[in-house]
């Protein structure tokens, strides 16, 4: 017995000393950018900076609205992220229904182009991209992600739609048919309301893959009114030596969209591969 | 019907990706600067980048960085996903913590760390100095023997999550009673480690491994924002080489070269991972 509770308290001492340092390991610079952006500049460049400021500002904030462009990156990053989520998970659902239920010559093919797609790194294809776009005449504008960014964020959608639509059971809607609905409407009335939680937890990577991307964005958007705010913030000028309060504060604001939406979403995710890929 | 639904991811595919892609791999044979049509010169670009030590270098470094990356995020990624694996208070809120990296994007990942990495006023320096570990502010991004596991550490950082997710995804699937069965064997901890644990998801493992490699091998911003792949390209890697000699070199012929020249590297590791992939349906 007292051998028995020695060895719970020595279990129960390794999972929360190495939870404890992982959360610090973890926690620490997203603490160290937020400590920063809150920081007047006579304590933040100085050789011994204090792991607790013992005074607070909102200056770099004001600074950036009201100063910087950075208002406009938002806007610009909103915009292609949402419109870039809406285009691409209604083509997802689309091609994922079709790849899982229907039968047609070809369908292999299909799944394994776009899984090759999936696996397929902007870093070979940013070069390319920008040379046909900028051959269209799209470059330096930010429409053109709406055309680049799907091709990073549908192959993806589709990889994990396609295995939730899978989970669902046909008779549901073999049912459905029998009765006399379309196929169209055993998709809306069906699949698509069961198959929501998982759409939600798509939208929702789909939306962060698009709203965090940087090096498309980077070849294809150079003036500020088309930049997005990964692109913008990076463009501040680092020559500058008192740079460090607008880029910390820049990256807060930039920041909550997508963790709002990734706590939001943890309750739909469920862990493991099918869930897992977000590059 | 089938087809109908089909036809946007066609296009996108095949056309929007295929399109550039097959154009690029033409491009490559020529010498194509920005503003002028190009003309053919065969094997010149690809000739031109392997006779030039800097690429070289470069391909070295980005073997050092993924092989670096990838394996401590396996090693430490798969004893996180074990303990949070494991039932005790305050569980639920370390998941959540642990995850929170992969939410913040590669940029502000790399302003962050640029920040504590800074030379003078960086905060690493600072708490490394005040607990006497080192005497001397170490040159995070500008010490050539340094920059690369600097940007290194960022990527491990960044990169865990994915782990950890995808690891405590196998984990949940192991049937307990097998534990229960190998310690009334008298197996101790490593031994079940070892001998279930890493057996029962060994297909995770290696999913999760083959498709981080793909992309740390071709990650961008991380080392593009600490140290622009300086000094001297010490810590440059194809990605960040590719974007300077199309676009700093104004060479874009030659950095269509050194993209395509790692496509059968890529090749080989995607068609891995499509077996491994196709296994798991």
């Amino acid at each position: 017995m007292i051998l028995s509770t020695r060895m719970k308290i020595r279990k129960y001492a390794v999972l929360y000393g190495v939870s404890v340092i992982a959360v610090i390991w973890t926690l620490f610079p997203i603490y160290w950018l937020v400590k920063s952006s809150l920081t007047p500049n006579r304590l933040m460049y100085t050789p011994k900076p204090k792991l607790l400021s013992e005074q607070w500002t909102f200056s770099h904030y004001q600074e950036l609205f009201h100063e910087t462009a950075f208002m406009g990156f938002m806007k610009n990053s909103m915009y292609v992220a949402v419109l870039v989520t809406v285009i691409s998970v209604v083509i997802s659902v689309l091609a994922s229904y079709s790849l899982t239920r229907l039968r047609f010559v070809g369908r292999g093919f299909m799944m394994k182009s776009i899984i090759y797609t999936y696996l397929l790194p902007v870093a070979v294809l940013f070069i390319p991209m920008y040379v046909t776009i900028s051959r269209y005449g799209l470059n330096d504008n930010k429409n053109a992600l709406l055309f680049v960014y799907p091709t990073i964020v549908v192959p993806y959608c589709c990889y994990m739609l396609i295995s939730y639509f899978k989970a669902i059971p046909k008779e549901m809607e073999e049912a459905a048919l029998i009765d006399g609905c379309s196929r169209l409407q055993t998709l809306t009335k069906i699949i698509i309301p069961i198959a929501s939680p998982g759409i939600a937890v798509v939208s929702t990577f789909a939306f962060t893959l698009s709203w965090n991307e940087y090096l498309y964005a980077l070849v294809l958007t150079t003036s500020p009114s088309q930049q997005t705010v990964t692109i913008g913030i990076a463009s501040f000028n680092f020559g500058d030596q008192t740079i460090w309060g607008l880029l910390t504060s820049s990256s807060v604001i930039a920041s909550i969209p997508a963790v709002v939406l990734y706590f939001l979403a943890q309750r739909f995710l469920k862990s493991g591969l099918a869930a897992g890929g977000v590059k | 019907m089938g087809y109908g639904l089909l036809i946007p991811v066609a296009v996108i595919v095949f056309v929007i990706i295929g399109v550039p892609f097959i154009n690029s791999i033409y491009l490559s044979f020529t010498n194509k600067v920005v503003g002028v049509d190009p003309k053919f010169i065969g094997f010149g670009n690809y000739a031109h980048i392997f006779s030039d030590p800097e690429y070289w270098k470069v391909l070295k470094n980005t073997v050092y960085f993924t092989v670096g990356s990838v394996s401590f995020k396996l090693v430490i990624g798969l004893l996180l996903a074990v303990v949070v694996n494991q039932a005790f208070f305050g569980r639920g809120f370390v998941r959540a913590i642990l995850l929170v990296p992969w939410a913040l994007s590669g940029m502000v990942s790399a302003i962050t760390w640029r920040w504590m990495y800074d030379d003078t006023y960086g905060i690493v320096n600072a708490l490394l100095m005040r607990w006497h570990v080192i005497s001397l502010p170490i040159a995070w991004t500008s010490d050539p023997s340094i920059a690369l596991i600097s940007v290194i550490i960022v990527n491990i950082w960044k990169g865990l999550p994915f782990y950890i997710f995808s690891f405590l995804g196998g984990l949940q699937t192991i049937d307990s009673q097998m534990y229960e069965a190998a310690t009334i064997d008298g197996a101790g901890k490593i031994r079940q480690f070892f001998s279930i644990t890493i057996p029962s998801i060994s297909t995770v493992i290696s999913i999760t491994v083959l498709l981080s490699t793909i992309w740390t091998f071709n990650s961008f911003e991380i080392v593009y924002l600490i140290t622009g792949g300086g000094p001297l390209h010490a810590s440059a890697i194809i990605s960040t080489y590719t974007y300077e000699v199309a676009f700093l070199q104004n060479q874009m012929g030659q950095s269509l070269a050194v993209a395509g020249s790692v496509i059968p590297i890529l090749v080989l590791l995607i068609v891995f991972s499509m077996r491994k992939l196709g296994k798991d349906d």
